[in-house]
């Protein structure tokens, strides 16, 4: 391929993955509130086109037509940049996701990333890590007391459970020997996935990323009840909205992030026993890593709604006196399989 | 000096309990058994709650069958409701009781719907209707007058009926 | 003294007391209804009925002259149960009228129901019916069946009207109060029967369903309808006085009032003719200004006078206060010493009950304050004179119509440069005037009256204008004005824009350079306490029911 033709494809990519995430994020939240509205047994947004399906429409709508308010002692240029930062940084992430095996289309082999880089997964990481600028720039530029304490809890807590979470990627990392997303996924083949065979990991990782996506039960820099919102106490408008779809950008991207390490990604274990057609096999298997997705994010939302907020010293002491040591476990479990079984 | 004894937690928590998991999947299968439970909600505009007869909804004037109000503006409500919602003017009239309200406003932004007025009445001419729908603009819509309060007294009989039981 | 004994207190009375008053004197209070200290005794309701230790039947208290020694219950089993007999039979035939009647919540009947009835009757049979609506006279209503036949307002016209006007007819539970045939219960003190009425059966007309008396609050006040000075209560709802009552003062009024005064002096507080903004004359029309230009204006103009073309009329109407800063303003600030006020006398007015022919409230008072001309200056005469003779080119004027009064004088003032007018409502001086300031009336403000018999007293504001907050400047508050908030209509009431005329004084002296440092109405009465009428007197030595002061010649000038 040329590198014209390689930009082309790129772009393409972008154009669907950047559509197709903000899809996503737009229907993330109606699907939010239709499980929050179960949960708590009731209907759920139903008014806006059928069942409601045009409502993620209607709140940007709304949103956009809100005034824009920005206090007088905030740090102006900032306090608008750091929503973008977060988007940006939500965005981005998503290009080394694989979300399917290559497709040959036209006579091109095409790998359904946006990029295959050979560090995928220390990029991920690397740029999630400084998603946390965006709140924390947020919380200090707005010159509010909330907010600032919204974006030092973010940071602390970023810092805290980052640790957990680089140890059990590394659990990941030794029993894949690469770095390289798809040559994760292509290592859980069957039912070789990371879930199963490095529980511990799992949970630590699951866990981390709720508190790196600020989710509930850790979504302690926005905890309304003390800090009346926390970070974007002083957002409004398409601001918020930006602060709003990064945190739903993110979980998305948790999730695909989870489906990619621990869950086999596109894989269904066997399936090249079944003989199918190559094409349909592909098309499986984008419906498998969907189906992941979708589930991993109902998950999000379902702890969302079930789950009381951690309390601040509890969530340190979750963070460095449980996970840590956990993830540490857990590599050296990982490390004796591969010394017994040599896998 | 001894120590004083350390509180204890009413309830310590069990193992099983520390190590949150279990824990958690409790809560999720609560949470996951109420998102498949059959919902109750009335989608308002559409379908609307008739409340019982016990209901307090928002206060009206009875409208006697002869097409005049029976209220005799004694003040008595105005007097007892706690949230000073009400306002009579009485006025002299040829009927037989002498009184009437020349104006009767209810302040229904006040009103807190504790049917005071309504226990309170020596003519049973304020009742307590199962009218909830009140939505208004500005705060001078929310005062209604005598043109708002009247309501025939065939629309109100059940609720009539309901309190003639208890008196 | 002798003593008596009344539920264990052993009290002193003075020989020749009956019971009931012995006991009243001492604080305690033996029920009565057709018993009022100011009248004579008829001892009909029965229900001050007492146990007298030695006297085998219950006796009323009312008519039983008090003996040493005697040994009173009036809790005692006998005489609660005879309490409620009386009451029970007061009220077989009385309507359940309550809710309608304007009596009630200050309604004696009511009130000793609660106190002294068991609240069951056993009568089953039909009740009484008696005529509802009897038109007693031009201001009272009659309600026949409210009646318990106590005879109060018939002894009332008897004895303190002294117009026979009302009788009892028919007998037994038919009976029923009437006019003589041919005549009218049209005294002119009637209205006093409606207060004495222990029940609702007599009514005014003037107020009639108007009001509960619980929503109104009850500011004591003095008439201003004649030098008397009759002690009232202002009845004040919605920021709008209702109604007057009068108030127990032994030294002025007793219990009674006229009605004139009790009806026609109120009206022009809530009159639709009030002024209700500073005004200047431009151009030959009569236009609203704000305070700062009217005093503006005011201050320029009067600066362009020499002092001696500047007079000042005081006013009757006005209180002490008021004709006092208006001396003061007069002499050492515009220094000029022609002023005087106006003498009014209705020889048609008075009686030998109460009514004065002296229509003015403070004669005396603005006398003694010093608006009256001194040595050089000129009094009405002279200014009059002075005006046509143009010698006085400027004329301020408070609280005074006196175009009323002397029509010829209605030329005269279109000679004048300046008319500078403090009035409460529109009128014939109002309208040829420079400048006119609105100005507090009576019941809007603090300040005291001088009435015919030197007894000063106050009067307090009961309306709230834009100058004064019902809760910060302690009004009389009704409980809707207790809870009322800015959104509420009743709250936010009609509030007329005016000052009490001391304060308007003040601020234009401020403005000519005389700071004078008043912000009550109190502090300027504590000035006027070095005049040797006042000496040493404040506001709280007035009291409730005033104090008598020694006014030297100056009665007899008033008077004369
Ligand atoms: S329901 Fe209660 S608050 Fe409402 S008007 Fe009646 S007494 Fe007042
Ligand atoms: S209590 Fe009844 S009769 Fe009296 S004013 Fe209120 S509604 Fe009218
Ligand atoms: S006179 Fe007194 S007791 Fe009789 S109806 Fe009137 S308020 Fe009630
Ligand atoms: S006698 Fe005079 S002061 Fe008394 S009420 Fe009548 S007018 Fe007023």
């Amino acid at each position: 391929m040329s590198i014209g033709e390689v930009i082309i494809f790129s772009l393409i990519k972008i154009l669907i993955i950047v559509g197709l995430l903000f899809l996503t994020v737009a229907y993330l939240v109606y699907f939010e509130r239709k499980v929050s509205a179960w949960a708590q047994n009731r209907i759920g947004p139903n008014r806006v086109g059928w069942k409601g399906v045009l409502q993620p429409f209607a709140d940007v709508f709304k949103l956009l037509l809100k005034e824009d308010i920005v206090p007088e002692k905030s740090d102006r240029i900032i306090h608008a940049l750091a929503p973008m930062i977060a988007l940006f940084v939500a965005f981005t992430t998503f290009a080394v996701i694989p979300f399917g095996p290559d497709v040959k289309i036209f006579g091109y082999n095409i790998p359904l990333v946006v990029a295959d880089v050979n560090i995928g997964v220390l990029f991920i990481l690397a740029l999630t890590s400084l998603g946390v600028y965006a709140i924390t720039l947020a919380g200090w530029s707005s010159g509010s007391k909330y907010s600032l304490l919204g974006g030092i809890r973010s940071s602390a807590q970023m810092i805290s459970y980052e640790i957990s979470m680089g140890f059990s990627v590394g659990g990941v990392l030794l029993l894949s020997e690469s770095l390289r997303p798809i040559a994760i996924v292509q290592s859980q083949s069957g039912w070789m996935w990371n879930a199963i065979i490095q529980p511990i990991g799992f949970i630590t990782f699951v866990v981390s990323a709720f508190a790196e996506t600020n989710r509930l039960p850790f979504d302690l820099p926005e905890a309304e009840p003390e800090l009346v919102g926390g970070f974007h106490t002083e957002y409004s408008s398409m601001k918020f909205a930006g602060f709003f779809l990064s945190e739903y950008a993110n979980m998305t991207i948790a999730s695909a992030f989870i489906v990619t390490l621990y869950l086999g990604g596109w894989q269904i274990p066997y399936i090249d026993l079944l003989g199918l057609p190559s094409g349909l096999v592909i098309v499986l298997q984008v419906g498998a890593f969907i189906f992941k997705l979708v589930a991993m994010l109902f998950f999000f939302l379902w702890i969302r709604w079930s789950l009381p907020r951690f309390r601040y010293d509890q969530l340190m002491s979750l963070g460095w006196k449980v996970m840590f040591p956990l993830s540490l476990i857990n590599i050296i479990w990982v490390a004796l399989l591969i010394m017994v079984f040599g896998l | 000096m001894a120590l004083k004894s350390i509180k204890r937690r009413e309830k310590d928590l069990t193992f099983l309990e520390k190590l949150y998991i279990p824990e958690i999947l409790k809560g999720l299968t609560l949470t996951f058994k109420n998102m498949i439970r059959p919902k109750f909600t009335f989608e308002y505009p559409e379908e609307k709650f008739i409340p019982p007869s016990s209901y307090r909804g928002r206060p009206v004037l009875v409208e006697d069958s002869n097409g005049e109000e029976r209220c005799v503006a004694c003040g008595l409500c105005s007097r007892v409701c706690p949230a000073l919602a009400i306002e009579v003017q009485a006025g002299e009239t040829e009927r037989e009781k002498e009184r009437y309200p020349e104006k009767f406003e209810i302040n229904m932004l006040r009103c807190i719907f504790c049917g005071f007025c309504e226990e309170v009445c020596p003519e049973e001419a304020i009742i307590m209707s199962k009218d909830y729908e009140l939505a208004f603009s500005n705060r001078e819509d929310a005062i209604y007058g005598k043109d708002k309060l009247l309501v025939p007294i065939s629309q109100i009989q059940d609720k009539i009926d309901f309190l003639r039981q208890y008196k | 003294m002798p003593k008596i004994k009344i539920d264990n207190n052993e009290i002193e009375f003075k020989p020749g007391q009956t019971i009931i008053q012995a006991a009243r004197d001492n604080g305690i209070d033996i029920p009565h209804f057709c018993w009022h200290p100011e009248l004579s005794i008829s001892g009909n309701c029965r229900i001050c009925l007492v146990e007298v230790e030695k006297i085998p039947k219950l006796v009323i208290a009312c008519s039983t002259i008090a003996s040493e020694g005697m040994v009173v219950h009036t809790q005692s089993e006998k005489t609660i149960a005879a309490r409620n007999a009386v009451m029970e039979f007061l009220l077989i035939n009385h309507p359940l009228d309550c809710p309608i009647c304007d009596e009630a919540g200050e309604c004696k009947l009511q009130d000793y129901a609660y106190k002294y009835s068991v609240g069951e009757s056993r009568f089953t049979e039909e009740k009484v019916h008696k005529q509802k609506h009897v038109d007693l006279g031009p201001r009272v209503m009659f309600d026949g069946e409210r009646c318990i036949s106590c005879s109060r307002c018939i002894r009332f016209c008897d004895e303190i009207a002294k117009s026979p006007q009302l009788t009892f007819v028919q007998r037994g539970d038919h009976v029923t109060i009437t006019t003589y045939p041919g005549q009218q219960m049209d005294n002119p003190y009637s209205m006093n029967t409606i207060d004495i009425c222990p029940v609702g059966a007599l009514t005014s007309k003037d107020f009639r369903f108007n009001a509960r008396v619980w929503d109104m609050s009850a500011t004591k006040s003095v008439c201003p309808g004649c030098s008397r000075g009759c002690n009232t209560e202002v009845w004040v709802r919605d920021n709008k006085i209702l109604r007057l009552t009068p108030r127990y003062n032994p030294q002025v009024n007793s219990y009674w009032m006229c009605d004139h005064g009790r009806l026609n002096t109120f009206r022009f507080v809530n009159a639709e003719d009030r002024i209700d903004s500073p005004q200047l004359r431009r151009e030959g029309q009569l236009i609203k200004v704000g305070w700062d230009e009217a005093f503006a204006e005011a201050v320029s103009r009067i600066k362009s006078f020499a002092k001696d073309e500047v007079a000042f009329i005081g006013s009757a109407y006005a209180t002490c206060e008021d004709n006092y800063i208006l001396a003061k303003f007069a002499r050492s600030v515009v220094g000029s010493s022609n002023i005087d006020f106006v003498r009014r006398a209705d020889n048609n007015f008075g009686d030998d009950i109460l009514k004065q022919n002296d229509i003015t409230p403070n004669s005396l008072g603005a006398e003694l304050v010093g608006v009256s001309p001194s040595k050089s200056g000129l009094g009405i005469e002279g200014i009059k004179k002075g005006i046509k003779e143009k010698r006085i080119k400027a004329l301020y004027v408070i609280k005074e119509d006196f175009i009323n009064v002397d029509p010829e004088i209605e030329n005269m003032l279109s000679k004048l440069d300046l008319l500078i007018v403090h009035a409460s409502n529109q009128s014939k001086t109002t309208s040829v005037a420079d400048i006119i300031f609105p100005a507090a009336t009576y019941a809007e403000k603090n300040g005291t009256f001088v009435n015919f018999e030197g007894t000063i007293q106050r009067i307090r504001p009961a309306v709230s204008t834009v100058d004064a907050d019902r809760a910060l400047d302690g009004f009389e508050m009704s409980r809707l004005d207790k809870f009322g908030t800015s959104f509420d209509r009743w709250a936010r009431g009609t509030k007329h824009d005016a000052k009490a005329t001391w304060k308007i004084l003040t601020s234009l002296a401020g403005l000519l350079g005389h700071k004078m440092k008043f912000k009550m109405a109190e502090e300027v009465f504590e000035e006027m306490a070095s005049i040797e009428a006042f000496k040493g007197l404040t506001y709280d030595d007035l009291g409730e029911h005033g104090v008598k002061i020694k006014t030297g010649n100056v009665e007899e000038k008033v008077n004369a």
